[in-house]
């Protein structure tokens, strides 16, 4: 396989000819990977270079040879010129699922080659609908493209026989599947049982009335089911979003990073011009774009379709100033002026309270003007640990792919298919690699399938299972309470403890599951502690990830921001207040009355949210959509965006409006290029000094070579041609040698009949940047908490039914649902749901 | 949820032991020959069912009843009457065959007889080809093999189903 290719240092190589050229590939390397290497194409449906072989289609098929050699003395038989003889195998053979030897000579352009090749197209098509001219998938389709090549003009097969199947099946509310195109391949369903896990769609039937079938419920239910749209090598499955939206030949591509988590997946948007909206250029799709260090050749569900909300028609499109109680247009002029005279005044006394889903270029700008007047840059977010990561992140050269038997991977607090899918995937595989997984959360989820231990503890201990593990492989660890000395004994964590230290590489990622904000700075700490102590710093492959609730948290850390440890009475006791990218009060109402108190609140954002209802001002920014940027990612891996389509008129990037605010403040910013801005912050921020919009544009050759001109290959993900970014080297990479610092434990205190609430991700919220996305809607998690069926039997609750949920002085009535993997004693409350939970929190649940 | 365990607990238990924990799965097959004895065919809950039993989803064993021939996902009739009309037996004149037995069952290809007793079905090669015309019934939890076949013949012992059915 093509990762072979890429280790071939370490390989055993063999020398090969195909079709006149010779190459040295790893031993084992299947053929048509070995000619895919080369540029040189031999043709496949079935085979995926993700995914095993299983030479179900036959359209690969070659003539290959081997060297005679003399049965009784094993001498290379020789030809009458002294080149080895070679014997070639008597049928066609598929170069999917044969491996390359010494010697081996291949042949895919004889004609007995493309004979099978015509046949075998002519095979496919006798049950095909050929309903090209209104399928999503002419212009990018390998059955077309090569039938075009190879196929014959003409089916010898009755036209009338052919075998009509439904043509609109929704599999699921996001795809949709046109049985008559299927050509059986199994792709879509290899992909969702090897590389995803999810079984969800399966074969039913067989020979011409096989067909792809879901009993899931939903249907088709997993995060990841776009991607069988890319990898279907015709148009049998497509995507509620995209389908019949448009024809591939029309649309622009342009390069883009989803902001969605702290992945950073590499996207490609395409873009068409529309009579619908009025001639103007707009987002059709979002495809992955290929980076192996990122995203490999995937992206999840949400990176797919929560993109509308960059178009949404609730966009903001001009300045608004409060008057007389109202929000009211105004100019930018009046606006701008309004903002800088009241941040004069504020000086020390303004606070700034940004995103994680704004780049680094508005972040540094944001952070200057701050400083200038001598306010709080703060980050809105309950994670900590930034600062830490930027220390002990993983090494430059970090990558997933290249984990196996000697890494160790420790998860911990955290859902990761929920928080940070593609880190999810990617682990999974390094697992199946041999990478020993560790999982240490206080109930289920799905990387526990990946993990050879699964570690089980309270909410709210968290940083003390780490500070266990910790004083299982270093006993001299100063006193720890009582319940930390009871996890360091316990087998499976002193094994876990064993397997982290002794790995040659250790990664640790920390998430948010039931963390609040203190709860996260110990954790960060505690993970830190435990890495300086097993030595698993500054190098590639070895360090700390934190799995962001945004997807730039990580450059906003880098930028100098900080979250607050107590945001509600920074908001208070500010004389003003300056907001981009985020919506306290939308998330709780206690910020909201705190805002209500603060002087003078401006709100720079793309719409209206409950934030931008309290403002005096409300200044509209441009989407991510619009211009360029770069984002950094929870791997410190920092990647530039491009703009996709115009921006709304009379708007400005974020960066740009704060540099006008600033300029009015004496405060010279980059206003126009963010080119120049990360120049800007290569000279303030070390970790960033050798970065420039031209390093992170550089592309190499990654392995699979998939390309849009052989879809057939790797499917229809897109190259990447606008850069892989550039992985930062964290300090301890530089020299920095950083001791365990020992933080005390927080601890969590309930009475009487009062559950805890603790608060958890679910990908699919109901989050700002969500819902304006209609396709997703049905697919979006509802109002809902997660109970023990224990406790909720003594609740007198039942699964699905609606009962009232008291906490933080707020009463909402949610759904139930169970998990009876969770601890006793605790109610779920996901995050971005509409139910107010910053962080762990009595309360009460009452029967309806 | 658990209507077929609760009604063959001991069966469930005696075939699940036969397997390591890790690998229940193999055991997808004698289950659902257990929910097909049930009713003639899988339903969509005992589905539901095993796939919670053996920890696999629904949708692969969906797929498995899928794909065996005498695995039904449907309804029929308690006799299943099952012509070979493949290219050999079609040689053979099992083409006529089949259609003169529906002519005097008065039941159509693929469907059921009103009484629900008798349904008949065209299906592929069943290595009796020698034998043709031929079919293969499948009843309660047998099958059993009909070679040599005139419609009189098949006739006869349809009848003789019909008669035990009607008695019963
Ligand atoms: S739906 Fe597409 S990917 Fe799936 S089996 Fe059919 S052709 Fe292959
Ligand atoms: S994994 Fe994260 S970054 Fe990647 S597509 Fe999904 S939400 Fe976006
Ligand atoms: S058989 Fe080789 S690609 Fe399908
Ligand atoms: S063709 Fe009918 S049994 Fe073989």
């Amino acid at each position: 396989m093509s990762e072979l290719v890429k280790n071939e240092a370490a390989q055993n190589m063999v020398t090969l000819t195909i079709d006149d050229h010779t190459m040295s590939v790893p031993e084992g390397t299947l053929v048509v990977d070995a000619a895919r290497s080369i540029g040189l194409d031999i043709p496949v449906f079935c085979y995926h270079p993700k995914m095993e072989p299983v030479g179900m289609c036959r359209m690969c098929l070659v003539e290959i040879g081997t060297p005679m050699r003399d049965r009784t003395t094993s001498e290379p038989i020789l030809e009458d010129d002294g080149s080895p003889k070679i014997q070639f195998f008597p049928n066609l053979m598929t170069g999917c699922t044969f491996r390359a030897s010494e010697g081996m000579v291949v042949r895919g352009y004889t004609e007995k080659v493309t004979a099978a090749r015509k046949e075998v197209l002519e095979f496919l098509l006798t049950s095909h609908p050929l309903d090209c001219p209104t399928c999503d998938k002419g212009g990018e389709c390998p059955l077309q493209n090569l039938t075009m090549q190879f196929g014959d003009g003409e089916s010898r097969f009755i036209y009338d026989e052919k075998m009509h199947s439904a043509k609109h099946v929704a599999l699921g509310d996001l795809i949709f599947l046109d049985r008559e195109r299927c050509i059986q391949c199994a792709r879509c369903t290899r992909f969702q049982d090897e590389i995803v896990d999810d079984q969800v769609i399966g074969f039913s039937n067989r020979g011409r009335a096989l067909e792809i079938v879901t009993f899931s419920d939903p249907g088709f239910d997993s995060y990841w089911s776009g991607n069988t749209t890319d990898i279907c090598p015709v148009g049998a499955l497509t995507t509620a979003d995209f389908r019949f939206g448009a024809r591939p030949w029309e649309m622009n591509a342009s390069a883009s990073i989803c902001n969605h988590c702290a992945v950073g997946c590499n996207l490609t948007f395409n873009t068409r011009r529309e009579v619908k909206s009025g001639g103007e250029k707009i987002i059709k799709r979002v495809m992955p774009r290929q980076n192996e260090a990122v995203n490999e050749i995937w992206i999840c569900d949400k990176g797919r379709f929560a993109y509308h909300f960059t178009a949404s028609d609730q966009r903001l499109n001009q300045p608004l100033i409060r008057k007389d109680g109202k929000l009211v247009p105004s100019s930018w002029e009046l606006a701008l002026d309004l903002v800088t005279s009241r941040f004069k005044n504020a000086g020390e006394n303004l606070v700034t309270l940004a995103g994680g889903r704004l780049s680094n270029e508005d972040l540094f700008n944001l952070a200057e003007l701050s400083a200038h007047l001598g306010g709080d840059a703060l980050l809105y977010s309950d994670m900590a640990g930034g600062d830490l990561v930027s220390r002990l992140g993983v090494g430059e050269g970090t990558n997933f792919s290249d984990m196996g038997p000697e890494t160790a991977i420790l998860v911990v607090a955290c859902n990761l298919e929920e928080e940070a899918p593609l880190w999810w995937l990617r682990i999974k595989q390094a697992a199946e690699r041999g990478a020993k997984v560790i999982v240490a959360n206080p109930r289920k989820t799905k990387l526990d399938r990946s993990a050879i231990h699964n570690l089980r503890y309270e909410y709210g201990q968290e940083a003390g299972l780490v500070t266990a593990l910790l004083s299982a492989i270093s006993p001299k660890q100063p006193k720890s309470p009582a319940f930390v000395n009871k996890l360091a004994k316990d087998k499976e964590v002193k094994a876990a403890a064993k397997a982290l230290s002794e790995a040659e590489n250790t990664v640790i990622l920390f998430g948010s599951e039931g963390t609040s904000y203190a709860a996260s700075a110990a954790l960060a700490q505690a993970c830190a502690n435990l890495l300086i102590a097993s030595g698993h710093i500054g190098r590639p492959n070895n360090g700390l990830i934190g799995v962001w609730d945004k997807g730039n948290a990580q450059g906003a850390w880098d930028m100098g921001l900080r979250p607050s440890e107590d945001l509600d009475a920074a908001l208070k006791t500010s004389q003003a207040v300056y907001i981009s990218a985020a919506d306290p009060a939308g998330d709780s109402k206690q910020y909201a009355s705190a805002l209500k108190k603060a002087d003078f609140v401006v709100v720079q954002e793309l719409y209206m949210t409950a934030t931008a209802e309290l403002a005096d001002v409300v200044l509209p920014a441009q989407a991510f959509t619009e211009r360029e940027g770069t984002y950094t990612s929870g791997e410190r891996r920092v990647q530039r965006f491009y703009p996709a389509v115009p921006s709304l008129p009379d708007l400005l990037p974020d960066f740009g409006i704060t540099a006008e605010i600033a300029g009015r403040l004496g405060l010279e910013l980059e206003k126009t290029a963010p080119a120049s801005v990360m120049l800007q912050i290569a000279e303030v921020v070390p970790d960033y000094a050798e970065l420039t919009y031209q390093k992170l544009a550089k592309v190499e050759k990654q392995f699979p070579l998939i390309g849009r001109e052989d879809v057939y290959y790797g499917g229809t993900s897109y190259q990447n041609s606008q850069g892989l970014g550039v992985q930062l080297k964290p300090a301890a990479q530089n020299g920095d040698s950083p001791v365990l610092v020992i933080t005390e434990l927080p601890e969590v205190k309930l009475s009487g009949e009062e559950l805890l609430a603790v608060p958890v991700t679910r990908l699919l919220d109901l989050g700002n940047t969500v819902t304006p996305s209609e396709v997703l809607v049905t697919r979006l998690a509802k109002p809902h908490v997660a109970l023990h069926p224990q406790d909720a039997e003594k609740l007198g609750v039942e699964w699905g039914s609606k009962v009232k949920l008291i906490l933080n002085g707020s009463t909402q009535t949610v759904l139930v649902e169970f998990d009876n993997s969770m601890p006793h004693g605790v109610v779920l409350v996901p995050r971005s749901l509409g139910i107010p939970i910053i962080s762990p929190t009595p309360a009460t649940i009452k029967v309806l | 949820m658990t209507a077929l365990q609760d009604k063959h607990e001991k069966e469930i238990k005696h075939i699940l032991a036969k397997y390591p924990t890790d690998e229940k799965r193999s055991a997808v097959m004698p289950l659902l020959y257990i929910a097909q004895r049930k009713a003639g065919y899988v339903t969509k809950q005992d589905m539901l069912e095993i796939a919670e039993l053996l920890s696999i989803s629904t949708t692969e064993v969906a797929s498995i009843v899928g794909f065996y021939t005498l695995y039904h996902d449907k309804s029929g009739g308690k006799y299943r009457i099952q012509v070979c009309n493949d290219l050999p037996c079609a040689l053979r004149g099992s083409g006529q065959f089949l259609e003169e037995l529906c002519e005097n069952l008065g039941v159509q290809v693929g469907e059921t007889s009103s009484d629900g007793i008798l349904s008949v079905e065209a299906v592929m090669c069943l290595a009796a080809c020698d034998k043709a015309p031929m079919f293969q019934v499948q009843s309660h939890s047998d099958i059993s093999y009909h070679e040599n076949q005139t419609v009189e013949s098949a006739l006869q012992t349809i009848e003789k189903w019909r008669a035990e059915e009607t008695d019963k």
